[in-house]
């Protein structure tokens, strides 16, 4: 339509161009002298110009009418068209506002997302860190838990040291000991009340190789006499093979549990032993000879068997009287012996860890020998030992004849011990500050109950072990074997209860306190063997004895 | 009395020579070590307290435990297996 309303006037244009084309010099010509003829002929063309422009007017005033309209309307279509224009720029511009909008969101989305992979990505870092540090400490873990680490650790410091290695272990410990008797047995010395002693028991071992080892023990100590030393065991132990070990030297008796196992000062859970191995011993406290030894599992872990058989030179006594000592290994090369002692004990654990039953030990021993050319002596006893807990009990029984010269009755003698301790890290006192309930837990306290029947009492040993009359060297044992100052654990008929309460400050060291309660029965001979008289004991009076002991086993 | 003690004699050696070789450093390997390490702390709060109180391994250098673990073998007769546990219980502690 627009286009149709331009071309209007564009032909009208043309036309007169035409007409100009058709008509050159118009006025040139009505100037000059003209015919007539050629006057009308140029008014009629000139009409039919009128005319024909007249048409074109007419024309052309017809076509303006239909463009105006056609211009009308399209003005009010490009109205519409400029609302709907409009329209379309606000909704393009609410649009754009929106997709604007959208786009922040998605920016923020974006950002969003960006974060939540940054942080995932750091959570893979940190995981992988995690596991990675997981791992190192799983490994060191294992290194620090693998006991091939401390093994090897081990073995450098054995290759630094040496093959041949050496260690000094034992006991040591300072004691006092009260015993209020001013009296002592009629016409007997009695030294040892109120007054301080020290125990130093170093024990040697030397390992050449990992089947050999030597083993001395020294015992030192400062005690009725002064100073004094003596030598309580020194000897070989070659490892034969699982089964079977050598010992050969001095050594403790194997008889039973107390010489071998319980008697260092810092593994007795009292200060002094019971009494068939302490002043009035029953059984030798040591023998020097040869040993085959050794212990296997029957069953599950835990339940063991094992063997002690011995050889050595034999039992000695001090005197010929009736109820002379046994004698201590220092005093065994003597003209009494004649014949070599045997000897064996079995033992038993009837009972496997797993079970946690606790251990049980079952024992029995035997020592036999002849002792003053041909005279037999023979022993033989058995014992127990049970722990589980804090509970421990344990106890032995034994028994000895010995034959004596010269058509003398036998000198049979009995010795027993039973004893309990029980510690009391389980008791926990309610009000009572956790600091003291710790002191408390440390305390272990014991009961023992021992005694010795005899048919009579060597007067010299009653002086030798005070370190005053013969065997001075047993100054060493004060008082470790038995001799706690009462006159009365000479009695033929010994009978004693003591009440122990130890306080452990660590699994090796321990303040000790005994009270011994003496309760002898009348009976028995005191027989002088320089004389040969014999006494009757009669009743001794019953005694009380303290003894306080701090001990280091090392 | 000589006739039985003889007899046990050659009982003891009889059952002493049929047992393995004498070693109480058997190396086995990383797997026997956790093993004997594992039944070694099982063993020692029983075995050893059985007569003393059980004295903690870190009381002793290792090298030390290896004299202490062959007395304490003679005086308790204990299994030789039992043993190789214990000490290396002891040395790891």
């Amino acid at each position: 339509m627009l286009c149709d309303a331009q071309r209007g006037p564009l032909d009208l244009v043309g036309t007169n161009v035409a007409l100009r084309q058709m008509v050159p010099n118009v006025s040139t010509l009505i100037g000059g002298i003209m015919p007539a003829r050629r006057i009308f002929s140029i008014s009629l063309f000139a009409f039919g110009v009128a005319a024909l422009s007249l048409v074109g007017l007419a024309r052309a005033a017809d076509s303006d009418g239909g463009d105006a309209a056609a211009m009308k309307e399209i003005r009010s279509e490009m109205r519409q068209l400029r609302e709907e224009r409009k329209r379309d720029r606000e909704v393009i511009r609410s649009l754009e506002v929106k997709v604007q909008q959208l786009e922040t969101k998605d920016s923020r989305v974006e950002a969003t997302t960006q974060q939540l992979q940054n942080t995932d990505q750091k959570l893979k870092e940190t995981t992988l860190e995690l596991q990675q540090t997981n791992a190192q400490v799983k490994t060191l873990q294992t290194k620090v838990e693998a006991p091939i680490a401390s093994s090897e650790f081990g073995d450098a410091v054995s290759r630094y040291l040496g093959t041949h290695s050496f260690t000094v272990a034992g006991a040591a410990g300072g004691n006092f000991i009260y015993d209020n008797q001013s009296g002592a047995l009629d016409g007997l010395h009695h030294t040892s009340q109120n007054s301080f002693f020290f125990d130093w028991e170093p024990m040697f071992l030397y390992r050449p190789t990992d089947w050999i080892m030597f083993e001395g023990v020294i015992s030192t100590a400062f005690g009725s006499t002064g100073t004094g030393a003596d030598l309580s065991t020194a000897d070989f132990q070659i490892f034969l093979n699982d089964y079977m070990t050598v010992v050969a030297g001095l050594f403790d008796q194997p008889f039973g549990d107390w010489y071998e196992t319980q008697s260092p000062m810092w593994v007795n859970r009292f200060v002094t032993a019971p009494l068939p191995f302490g002043a009035e011993s029953v059984v030798p406290g040591g023998e020097i000879g040869v040993q085959l030894r050794g212990g296997m599992q029957f069953g599950a872990l835990g339940q063991d068997f094992d063997y002690t058989v011995w050889g050595g030179n034999g039992p000695n006594f001090s005197s010929n009287v009736l109820g002379a000592a046994v004698s201590s290994p220092s005093a065994v090369a003597n003209g009494q012996t004649k014949g070599k002692s045997i000897g064996a004990r079995f033992r038993i654990y009837p009972l496997p860890v797993d079970s946690e039953m606790g251990r049980l030990e079952l024992g029995a021993s035997t020592y036999n020998g002849e002792w003053a050319n041909g005279n037999w002596y023979n022993s033989w006893g058995v014992d127990f030992n049970y722990f589980v807990g804090n509970l421990q009990a344990r106890g032995e029984w034994m028994e000895s004849y010995r034959q004596m010269p010269n058509g003398l009755g036998a000198d049979n003698r009995q010795g027993w011990y039973l004893q309990a301790g029980y510690f009391l890290s389980g008791l926990n006192v309610p009000g009572l500050p956790d600091k003291l309930n710790g002191y408390l837990h440390r305390f272990e306290p014991l009961v023992r109950y021992s005694g010795v029947n005899q048919h009579g009492v060597s007067t010299d040993d009653i002086a030798g072990a005070t370190g005053v009359g013969q065997g001075g060297f047993q100054v060493g044992l004060v008082p470790d074997f038995g001799i706690n100052g009462s006159p009365a654990t000479y009695a033929p008929h010994a009978r004693e209860v003591a009440l122990a309460l130890d306080y452990w400050i660590t699994p090796s060291i321990v303040w000790q306190n005994e009270f011994d309660i003496e309760l002898p029965r009348a009976g028995g001979l005191f027989v002088s063997p320089e004389t040969g008289l014999a006494t009757p004991a009669g009743s001794i009076p019953n005694d009380h004895a303290f003894l306080s002991q701090f001990t280091i086993g090392f | 009395m000589r006739k039985i003690f003889a007899a046990i004699v050659l009982a003891t050696l009889a059952i002493g020579l049929a047992g393995a070789p004498a070693s109480a450093d058997d190396n086995g390997g990383a797997a026997e070590h956790r093993r004997l390490f594992r039944e070694g702390a099982q063993l020692w709060p029983v075995y050893c307290n059985t007569c003393h109180n059980a004295r903690p391994g870190a009381e002793k250098a290792p090298y030390e435990w290896d004299l202490i673990i062959m007395h304490m073998r003679t005086l308790g007769n204990l299994p030789a297996g039992d043993v190789r546990a214990l000490v290396e219980y002891l040395k790891a502690r």
